[in-house]
């Protein structure tokens, strides 16, 4: 394996810790900006239904933190935060490439659906306060997927990078 | 929204821009009557009564306890121009409140034009100044669809008898509709828009049969009113209200047949009320939309229905109509 291969396999790689933390941050900021706008605009009416307001809007910044743990496995598997830098073939790097890709194209989806979910619970909550409890099972149902998601990419990380697979670049 | 021929099928398009005027009016709407409290309030004999189940609803504010129920009209305008003004701001487009508060404008345009002075009805678009040049004969201050249409025909509205005055104010009214709601890509408000349009100026030509006069000679008046131009001169050369279900077609065609029904002194007012009751019904199809404009026009179709409503009870009650008459009066709402 030549160094060029390395060191493309090993960009490959980080290029998908960036994707996906970079999308699951950008589809968080849109899913609560459209359930903010929803609930700003309940707030303007009844001002008092704030704390229920806010468990909604907040609800859909979850993603970006997953991605964030994402493109954290990613780097310090791969050796990149804690530890010597390890030789990355071409192929582990695209398949790093894909899962970051992956889950940050599934958390950024999920994210502005969420969002949208969210407004339409605060809607029934502006409507019936008392039905607050139900409400937040809606957007719930969204971030399943966004775990599930974030686990399928924890799982392909831990299993790409064993020792096995990829070797110290000093070893 | 989609539109097919004759209705609507809704189905969620929103849009984030209208988030925060969404959120505004789901939390109104809960403040809108229910369907049950109008009957209920045509059974209470005193009007003090009345009084007491307005706590909690959108009029509330507007009610002081030794207001005379007299004015009781124009608080409901008040309450529902100020509401419409409000959500107005509130909106990434002025469309969808517009095609509400213009009728109060040519409502003072029909005012003037019969030598009124003043506002009678709170100015939605055109303020009161504005009106106000009508008595001194100047029309450039006004809306398009009313000046363009004296401009371009050379007539003179002084010359005009009350009634024709009225027809072509109303026509001006139409084409304004017509034109707004192409300011805004949304299938619901067009429908409902076309539907508002052609019922009006059915019932306004029906008038016009029912006054005894030539249609054929007043139609001009009325039009142009954009696509339904042929319609309503084929209705016109017909002169018979009888042929024009068949005409018209679709949902205002069986309304329109429905009326027909109903004794001579009903049919008018009858399909006036029934075209307004498909509208709201068409509208509410927006309750399934987080945010968008439909959600705007839906809540002040609404709200308009019930401060209809309201001022036919109350009006009603002070000038002790029959209770079966002000029930058949009722507009549909959907709180």
């Amino acid at each position: 394996m030549s160094p060029e291969w390395i060191e493309i396999g090993r960009g490959l790689c980080y290029a998908g810790a960036g994707l996906a933390f970079g999308l699951a941050g950008a589809g968080s900021a849109c899913g609560i900006a459209i359930a903010a706008h929803a609930g700003a605009g309940v707030m303007r009416e009844k001002p008092e239904l704030f704390g229920r307001m806010l468990i909604m809007i907040a609800l859909p910044g979850t993603q970006g933190f997953y991605g964030f743990i994402a493109a954290i496995l990613i780097m310090t598997q791969t050796g990149l935060i804690g530890g010597g830098p390890l030789k990355i073939s071409l192929g582990s790097g695209l398949a790093l490439f894909f899962i970051g890709l992956g889950d940050g194209i599934a958390q950024l989806v999920s994210a502005i659906k969420q969002g949208e979910a969210s407004a339409a619970g605060i809607a029934l909550i502006a409507r019936r306060p008392e039905s607050a409890g139900r409400a937040i099972l809606f957007p719930a149902f969204v971030e399943t997927y966004a775990v599930v998601a974030l686990l399928a990419t924890i799982l392909f990380i831990i299993f790409l990078t064993q020792p096995s697979v990829l070797q110290s670049v000093t070893g | 929204m989609k539109a097919s021929a004759d209705y609507m099928t809704p189905f969620i398009k929103n849009r984030p821009e209208w988030g925060f005027v969404g959120g505004r009016i789901s939390a109104l709407e809960e403040k809108l009557l229910p369907r049950e409290f109008f009957p209920s309030i045509i059974e209470m004999h005193h009007t003090e009564d009345i009084f007491q189940h307005f706590q909690g609803t959108l009029i509330e504010d507007y009610l002081d306890p030794g207001i005379p129920w007299d004015d009781f009209s124009a608080v409901a305008d008040e309450c529902f121009y100020d509401l419409a003004l409000s959500l107005r701001e509130d909106c990434p487009s002025p469309v969808p409140a517009d095609l509400f508060l213009i009728k109060n404008d040519y409502l003072n345009i029909k005012s003037a034009l019969s030598g009124m002075e003043g506002t009678p009805f709170t100015p939605g678009t055109v303020s009161a100044e504005k009106i106000d040049s009508v008595f001194s004969g100047e029309y450039a201050d006004l809306p398009p669809a009313f000046r363009d249409r004296i401009t371009g025909a050379a007539i003179d509205l002084g010359e005009l008898d009350e009634s024709l005055s009225d027809i072509f104010v109303d026509g001006a009214y139409l084409r304004h509709l017509l034109l707004i709601a192409e300011g805004i890509d949304s299938p619901l408000i067009h429908g409902c828009v076309r539907n508002r349009v052609l019922g009006h100026a059915i019932s306004s030509m029906w008038r016009v049969i029912r006054q005894g006069r030539d249609l054929k000679q007043v139609v001009d008046y009325l039009l142009p009113m954009g696509d339904e131009n042929p319609l309503i001169m084929e209705m016109a050369a017909a002169q018979d209200p009888s042929s024009w279900p068949e005409m018209v077609g679709g949902e205002i065609g069986n309304q329109l047949s429905r009326a027909l029904q109903m004794p001579f002194d009903e049919q008018v007012s009858t399909f006036e009320l029934k075209v307004e009751n498909l509208v709201v019904h068409m509208a509410s199809y927006a309750r399934l939309e987080t945010s968008g404009p439909e959600r705007v026009f839906a809540f002040l179709a609404a709200l308009e229905a019930e401060m209809q409503n309201l001022k036919l009870v109350v009006t009603g009650k002070i000038n002790r109509l029959d209770d079966d008459v002000l029930a058949q009066r009722l507009r549909y709402v959907y709180g």
